[in-house]
């Protein structure tokens, strides 16, 4: 085909100019940053050992856990008759919108030497070390993979198991030879995920580690404490193995092409036993989500936790004597301009993925954006500091806006890729043909028609800026820090009430803008 | 090459190659203004590619094209003067049937100022002009398949190509599209190139048919011409064979002998 689009042509250019700048030029100098002598200084020193064992263990611990929990949430949401399923998936979800280390501090003010919970029932919890991580990290991981299940769960086709049944295989046959091998693929993908994600977080193990220190600890004291990058990025190239694994199998997976349709939609029997179980569990599971939320309520508007439990103002007046205020202008600023700017890139990188002809320069377009997926928080914030450090951006709002796009680049990406990729071919070849130009069909056919995907990607990237404290926490300073990094530095000033205070008010701000999405959506679908 | 006098298009020495393997083998034929030409083949035996090629969609490796004497080969698609019409209609989501036909008018700096009357009259034509305000994905597969028609008629393009453009459809609409087809050609007296698998279809709409089979052109003629003097055996095989097989079922199973009517 040999049309002219200089202005498409001029976009890819910009893409990839962006992503070079943003993705492999900030990898490739952390890799030429590390000097050999500190690679045998870190693995021989003596807390290496113990760290990536601390790191492995709790780390395999929680995820079985968190996947199990997951799928048999998202078992219960598709596969039972249960009431007020809506709901629950809502509130399943809500650990998604507050920072992992709030998560820690959940669990310290509940089961801590002087939590809610331990002096209530006058036990001692042994909360801090792998007890904590495990417990913290499944409360940060789980969600996603709900969200990531009850997706496969919804395209399971009936008609399979109304085949099964009339050969008379019983429940539990079915579920083990037609379930789980439809799940087989999505859950090895579930478990790689939730695996990097606890694996290359700080914030859990940071706040109830006590003495077992993990391998994302370690690199975050070394960095932010020590300014050690070499020793830092010797640890961030070892986060990023489990993370490269799961990208590699994830692609793989992706390329098999698990495309089966949808004929007929799960038709669901009526079983009370099963439904009761399901009640227990789910019930069970709310209460441990929304016990560490309520504290932090109920702590940010006491007087002195423990000693004087009368409501009061003080803890909010004091949060925003120590800059709350400026801390929250700062984070819904990155926030809303990472989603703005964000959305844009990652939308016109999928147009061009999506919607153009295969060539070499658009699979290495497809493959780049996937890569964010591959490189943990922390490592691609430790790769800016060394790419950027001296230069103009440094220092500012606008480094943490890019660390951010980069770093949820490739989700949003996804979401768009996949509905651009649901229109016919033939929409090309017929505008070719009337002369309407790439750009304007752009414009005028695909983003009219793909707004609901639209709003989800800009969500997803506001609620993750509003929760990240991994990429930013090595780029920001006193200036231009968001509202989510202030929890490790009152934490360790032992301000429990105050970042208490903050994830309610990060939970409110990303409640609100789930609220506007909803609406959004709804007059959407009214629209059509 | 038969070298008609009032050709519209002459397609001379066409070759195309994909991968190693010769997609079109050096093809020549031309049409007439106002004819309705089939391509008739198998599937993979290069007639998609031979319209993607005219229209400009796809680029061949040899040959020429010319379109009213003036070759066109190096043109973009939108300057050809040709439109195309796809089996799956290929309609804008997003807007109504009367945006659908008037948004490329509005485009063109020529048809801009009657973008409105020349859609309405268009969709008029084609009976659809209680339906304007209505979405693609309210409408049934052989409206929307009107819709792809006046959207192409629209613009008057020199030639239409039609992509098997009713296979697609369920099999009572396909008989009624096949009469509308025919209708609308001569309505608007257009120069239609249509391609098509089904031998009953060419059969039913061309002047002239042009049988294709692994790149190269078996035989061009009228139906009733190749149909009386197939020029080859595969011709009598895919063709003919086929034609008599159903006439013959036809008369077995109504009982009376379709000939003689």
């Amino acid at each position: 085909m040999f049309m002219k689009n200089r202005g498409f042509r001029a976009g890819k250019l910009l893409v990839l100019i962006f992503l070079c700048f943003s993705v492999l030029l900030p990898l490739f100098t952390l890799f030429f940053h590390i000097d050999g002598e500190d690679i045998s200084k870190v693995i021989h020193s003596p807390q290496f050992a113990p760290m990536l064992i601390n790191s492995l263990i709790t780390t395999t611990l929680a995820t079985i856990f968190s996947v199990s929990l997951a799928f048999a949430l998202a078992w219960f949401m598709n596969r039972t008759n249960l009431r007020y399923r809506s709901i629950f998936t809502v509130l399943f979800t809500l650990p998604m919108l507050i920072p992992s280390i709030s998560h820690g501090m959940g669990l310290v003010l509940l089961f801590g030497d002087n939590g809610l919970i331990s002096n209530l029932l006058h036990m001692k919890f042994y909360l801090y070390g792998y007890n904590g991580i495990i417990l913290g990290s499944i409360l940060y991981s789980f969600p996603v993979a709900f969200l990531m299940l009850c997706d496969t769960f919804q395209y399971e086709d009936y008609t399979t198991y109304e085949a099964a049944t009339v050969l008379g295989l019983s429940k539990k046959q079915q579920f083990l030879t037609i379930t789980l091998p439809n799940v087989k693929g999505p859950l090895i993908s579930v478990i790689f995920s939730v695996f990097t994600m606890i694996f290359t977080d700080y914030g859990v193990p940071l706040v109830v580690g006590g003495k077992s220190m993990t391998l994302p600890v370690y690199m975050y004291r070394e960095v932010i404490g020590l300014l050690d990058f070499s020793k830092g990025a010797i640890i961030g190239i070892l986060l990023l193995i489990p993370a490269f694994i799961a990208f590699i199998i994830d692609f793989k997976n992706d390329n098999k092409g698990n495309s089966s349709t949808v004929t007929r939609n799960y038709v669901i029997t009526p079983n009370r036993k099963r439904d009761r179980i399901a009640y227990i569990i789910c019930i069970a599971t709310v209460v441990f989500i929304s016990l560490p939320i309520i504290t932090f309520a109920i702590l940010s508007f006491v007087k002195q936790y423990p000693t004087d439990m009368s409501f009061s103002l003080d803890n909010v007046v004091q949060a925003f004597d120590l800059g709350v205020r400026m801390y929250l202008k700062n984070a819904l600023a990155i926030a809303l301009l990472t989603s703005i700017l964000g959305v844009c890139l990652t939308y016109f990188t999928a147009f061009i993925t999506a919607r153009s002809h295969h060539s070499f320069s658009n699979m290495a377009l497809h493959l780049i954006s996937m890569i964010s997926l591959a490189i943990p928080g922390v490592v691609l914030g430790l790769s800016y500091v060394l790419f950027y450090k001296g230069s103009l951006l440094y220092g500012g709002l606008s480094i943490l806006v890019l660390v951010n796009i980069t770093h949820f680049f490739a989700n949003p990406y996804l979401l768009a890729y996949n509905s651009l990729q649901q229109f016919h071919s033939n929409l090309e070849d017929i505008s070719a043909t009337m002369g309407i130009s790439k750009l304007r069909m752009l414009k005028d056919v695909y983003i009219p028609c793909t707004q609901a995907t639209i709003i989800e990607m800009f969500s997803y990237i506001f609620v993750n800026c509003m929760v990240t404290i991994s990429a930013v926490s090595f780029l920001a300073n006193f200036r231009n820090m968001p509202l989510s990094l202030l929890i490790p530095q009152f934490d360790s000033q032992s301000l429990i009430e105050a970042t208490a205070f903050i994830s309610i008010v990060i939970l409110s701000v990303n409640l609100v803008m789930k609220l506007i999405i909803y609406l959004l959506k709804r007059s959407l679908q009214k629209e059509k | 090459m038969e070298v008609l006098k009032d050709a519209k298009l002459i397609v001379k020495d066409l070759y195309k190659n994909f991968d190693g393997k010769d997609i079109l083998k050096h093809i020549s034929f031309a049409v007439k203004e106002g004819e309705f030409l089939s391509v008739l083949g198998p599937s993979g035996c290069g007639k998609t590619t031979l319209l993607r090629i005219l229209i400009g969609l796809e680029k061949q490796d040899d040959g020429e094209i010319l379109l009213d004497a003036q070759d066109i080969s190096h043109l973009k698609p939108s300057e050809r003067g040709m439109g195309i019409i796809f089996q799956n209609y290929a309609l804008f989501p997003n807007m109504s049937v009367l945006e659908n036909v008037e948004y490329a008018l509005k485009l063109r700096a020529d048809l801009k100022q009657n973008s409105r009357k020349i859609a309405l009259s268009t969709l008029e034509a084609i009976g659809m002009l209680d339906q304007i305000d209505k979405r693609p994905s309210q409408l049934s597969g052989g409206q929307q398949q009107r819709v792809a028609i006046a959207r192409t008629l629209a613009l008057n393009p020199k030639i239409i190509l039609l992509d098997e453009p009713i296979s697609a459809l369920d099999v009572s609409m396909r008989e009624v599209m096949k009469k509308e087809l025919k209708d609308i050609q001569k309505k608007f007296n257009s120069t239609m190139i249509f391609i098509t698998h089904e031998q009953e279809e060419a059969f039913y709409l061309s002047d002239r048919i042009m049988v294709m089979s692994e790149g190269n052109i078996e035989q061009i003629d009228t139906p009733r011409n190749i149909y009386e003097h197939p020029a080859n055996d595969y011709i009598k095989d895919f063709v003919i064979a086929h034609l008599d097989s159903k006439l013959a079922s036809l008369c077995v199973c109504t009982g009376k002998n379709v000939y003689e009517k």
